[in-house]
């Protein structure tokens, strides 16, 4: 298979996760997202029962296909390292700020009913109207958070 | 494990195994796409979206019926203003991290340890919504409550509880 620097060509793996939203939907029905399951992960937190364990099967599946690519393909991110931002800001910086962006995220997710992959990737390809608004918004606001983080961090 | 549950896994495999032999879940590939210096994440978002919606349009169009999952429907949400709001936080978490809810996990699975300072903060993240959410549909019930004078009987009644 076409890799360089342990990444897959993107005209493999473009395809290959637009076959995994119509493999969850044409077996099972699932829009696929993965902020929902951690909603069922936080509900397992406060000791209600999951609603929807069908995400914290697929959830399972993810964190373990990734460590198999992780293994086979290697992964320079791991321990501590966290690519430019981690040789910029020291760590002390970097995980309080990681903390925040994680905050933004789940809070945002939750609030546009979706993150990249449930608005992005499969609210795109349902032709969801919400999920299209969804995805242009958070494209041009990380476009421009990126620049502003640029001149704040030098990166 | 049922047959269905089978099926969740193996699509969360092949899904999780994609997102980091992609790169989409290093730092450095997200943050040199939002630069526009790497474009191999947009042809891969252009690609994956390429491939799903003829296939879901033309299965959703000869009324599919799923193995495990009853007729086929596609979830649709409106676009509401939440999108747009809740689209730009969450734009702006995934600029500062170079992560977004599905790769932070593929990143853990692939060994990075920082990444569960940023599924710390996706767990706070959602606990504040919720907490808002609820919050705000208290206020709207007290608001009906008092916004509909209530019969002088049931106000009665309603006082000891």
């Amino acid at each position: 298979m076409p890799v360089s620097n342990g990444i897959l060509a993107w005209w493999i793996a473009g395809p290959a996760i637009g076959l995994c939203v119509v493999a969850l939907y044409a077996l099972a029905n699932r829009h696929l997202g993965v902020t929902g399951a951690y909603g069922q992960l936080v509900r397992l937190l406060s000791r209600s029962r999951p609603d929807e364990p069908w995400r914290l099967w697929f959830l399972g599946g993810l964190l373990g296909g990734a460590a198999v690519a992780g293994v086979v393909l290697g992964f320079p991110q791991r321990g501590t390292a966290f690519g430019v931002l981690g040789s910029r800001v020291p760590l002390g910086v970097l995980v309080p700020l990681l903390l925040l962006g994680g905050v933004a995220m789940g809070f945002g997710a939750r609030w546009a009913g979706g993150c990249t992959s449930g608005n992005g990737l499969t609210g795109c390809s349902a032709r969801s109207a919400g999920g299209m608004g969804a995805t242009m918004m958070f494209m041009v606001a990380a476009v421009v958070a990126t620049a502003a983080m640029r001149l704040l961090v030098s990166l | 494990m049922r047959r269905r549950d089978a099926v969740y896994v193996a699509v969360g495999l092949c899904f999780g195994f994609m997102l980091l032999a992609s790169g989409l879940a290093r730092y450095d590939v997200i943050h040199r796409m939002l630069r526009f210096e790497d474009w191999d994440p947009y042809l891969i978002m252009a690609s994956s979206i390429g491939t799903a919606m003829p296939l879901l349009w033309l299965l959703e169009r000869r009324g599919w019926v799923t193995p495990f999952g009853g007729a086929l429907s596609l979830k649709r949400l409106a676009l509401e203003s939440r999108r747009i709001y809740g689209g730009m936080v969450f734009g702006v978490g995934w600029a500062i991290t170079g992560a977004c809810p599905g790769t932070v996990s593929a990143m853990i699975g692939g060994g990075c340890v920082l990444g569960l300072a940023i599924l710390g903060g996706v767990f706070l993240g959602l606990r504040a919504h919720m907490a808002m959410e609820e919050a705000q549909t208290g206020r709207a019930v007290v608001a009906r409550a008092q916004a509909r004078p209530e019969p002088a009987v049931a106000q009665g009644a309603g006082a000891g509880s």
